[in-house]
């Protein structure tokens, strides 16, 4: 997997709106090996959905350029999209189509390998096909999106916040297609703002903020790294020297008996002070905000 | 391509129905008068050499609008038909390639392995298609009306009569279509910028003869060159015609060379 040419990568990739004296992007390096699941994390605005448009050539980099599936993104647009199944952060449809009849429209445009899968698609997400687009609820909207993306089975997928307006089963559902896709060797480019759900599917996650990359790391990297909230109540006063000798922990004390405990990677030197004290209570948020992620990555002061 | 001909046609068929509807009710109302009129043609046209030259300019500049030539110029070709095309295909043109823009469904079109000139080429086919129909039917009724109220005009002047017009409102609503290829103005711009050129024309070319400061401009402009009067007394404006055609050609290549390398704005 190492040899191969990369499924998505950008050269000092970058755009300037003719309006804005800021860059919306700037000096992208990606490198995204096929078959693998890079989550694209920042907040709103960061440049997530400008680097998702400029990939797919629906605006021009003022700087640098991109090559999906070995292609330049520009010169070779049309055969970039052969290869490509696209998703867009707001989803727009054609309301007056019913859903089959959307499918079928670009199916028409771009003929899926399978046509069963289309169906199967369907099956899997619950959808009514016969149903006017108008008339749809955001998460079946999403599903047509969904599945407009999916169907003829590309080599890449490039998917903008492609679980919003989803219920949690119906994400689940999703997981489990993008799992069985990378087993089919596609790559997925799936941009994000919750880093927990990225944490779930992918392999390898990229930050950007104000339009540059800041950091990359695997997702086992992440893990370590990640930070992690606990709530603690001791039957005691809480042993607040022991735990703020704990360097990568930091401490919020609610009541002398209880403290909320925010703590990054090896979660060992917690647990030993708790070993040592009697905890009456003890739990878990899940709180994994990737601005929050993102504030203490840069050491920034909370 | 043929998809999105197919489709865009589709979801305009029913405006198509009643644009076809509309322009038969059209030129029915004005040459099913016709008869009534003829009996008192020389009376009436003596009543119009009485008006101001001006106000004569504005409905075709003729002083005989009541032989069956001058009626079908001043009542059909040298304002209304041009017109109604011209509203029908100003609003195709700006609405073709900007309202998908606008809705962000253009994103489906253009993720898909399409590229910019094609898609360009099949909104602008949907357009003629569309407009096509509709010209279509204007002129097999303006055919059947003029044989039902005896207005005596050789066929094929009529429908080169027609052609001209349908040029002359394709010009227009290539002017919209264009601007909205190149983005820079939204689909009210390019429709009110069509117009006030569509609109502008009519009035400079029709006082051009009144008012001399005028004929310059007036030389710029294509309505100075639509003549449904010569048309209609047997002179074929083929250059006419041509210089239409390849105004309407260049504009779309202006359209293409915009929009194959601009931003899309969702």
């Amino acid at each position: 997997m190492i040899d191969s040419a990369p499924a998505i990568a950008t050269f000092g990739l970058g755009k300037r709106y003719p309006s804005s004296d800021r860059y919306a992007v700037k000096d992208l390096n990606l490198n995204i090996l096929p078959g693998e699941i890079y989550g694209f994390l920042g907040p709103n605005g960061a440049g997530k959905s400008t680097t998702i448009r400029l990939l797919m050539n629906f605006i021009q980099p003022t700087e640098g350029h991109a090559l999906v599936s070995n292609l330049n993104v520009v010169s070779q647009s049309p055969a970039v999209k052969k290869a490509v199944g696209y998703l867009a952060g707001e989803v727009a449809l054609y309301n007056k189509m019913t859903g089959a009849q959307f499918l079928e429209y670009m199916a028409a445009l771009q003929p899926p390998k399978h046509r069963r899968y289309q169906r199967d698609l369907a099956r899997l997400f619950r959808l009514d096909l016969n149903m006017k687009i108008g008339q749809l609820s955001r998460g079946n909207r999403q599903k047509i999106g969904l599945i407009q993306a999916l169907m003829h089975e590309p080599e890449v997928l490039i998917l903008d916040e492609p679980t919003a307006g989803l219920d949690p089963l119906m994400q689940e559902v999703f997981f489990e297609m993008v799992r069985a896709g990378k087993k089919q060797g596609a790559t997925f480019f799936i941009s994000s703002h919750n880093l927990s759900e990225v944490q779930k599917m992918c392999d390898r996650v990229g930050f950007i903020r104000d339009g540059k990359l800041i950091a990359e790391q695997t997702i086992v990297e992440l893990a370590s790294q990640a930070l992690q909230t606990y709530n603690i109540s001791f039957a005691d006063a809480t042993p607040l020297a022991e735990l703020r000798a704990i360097p990568t922990a930091r401490l919020k004390i609610n009541t002398p008996r209880h403290v909320t405990v925010r703590i990054k990677g090896d979660l060992k030197p917690l647990f030993l002070v708790l070993a040592r004290h009697k905890v009456i209570g003890l739990g878990r948020e899940e709180a994994n905000l990737e601005e929050e992620f993102l504030r203490f990555y840069r050491g920034g002061k909370r | 391509m043929k998809h999105i001909i197919r489709w865009n046609f589709w979801q305009r068929r029913w405006s198509v129905f009643w644009w076809c509807l509309g322009i038969t009710a059209f030129v029915s109302l004005e040459l099913g008068v016709y008869p009534s009129v003829k009996s008192q043609a020389a009376q009436l046209n003596e009543a119009l050499s009485h008006l101001p030259e001006s106000v004569r300019a504005l409905i075709g500049g003729s002083s005989d609008l009541f032989s069956p030539v001058g009626y079908l110029n001043s009542r059909l070709f040298y304002l209304l038909l041009p017109l109604l095309l011209s509203i029908l295909i100003i609003g195709l043109g700006s609405s073709l390639i900007a309202r998908e823009e606008t809705d962000g469904t253009i994103e489906l079109l253009l993720g898909r392995p399409v590229s910019r000139g094609k898609l360009l080429l099949a909104k602008a086919l949907a357009g003629l298609l569309v407009s096509a129909v509709v010209v279509l039917v204007s002129a097999i009724s303006i055919t059947a009306l003029v044989k039902l109220v005896g207005l005596v005009v050789p066929l094929p002047r009529i429908l080169f009569a027609v052609l001209l017009a349908a040029l002359l409102a394709l010009f227009f609503g290539m002017i919209a279509f264009c601007l909205a290829a190149m983005g820079a103005a939204g689909r009210g711009a390019s429709i009110g910028v069509a117009s006030l050129v569509g609109l502008g024309s009519y009035i400079i070319a029709s006082l051009e003869s009144v008012v001399d400061w005028l004929s310059w401009p007036a030389k710029i402009l294509p309505y100075h060159y639509y003549n449904p009067t010569e048309v209609l007394n047997g002179f074929y404006a083929w250059k006419v015609a041509s210089i239409f055609t390849i105004a309407i050609l260049i504009l779309g290549v202006i359209s293409w060379l915009s929009f194959r390398r601009r931003d899309i704005n969702v």
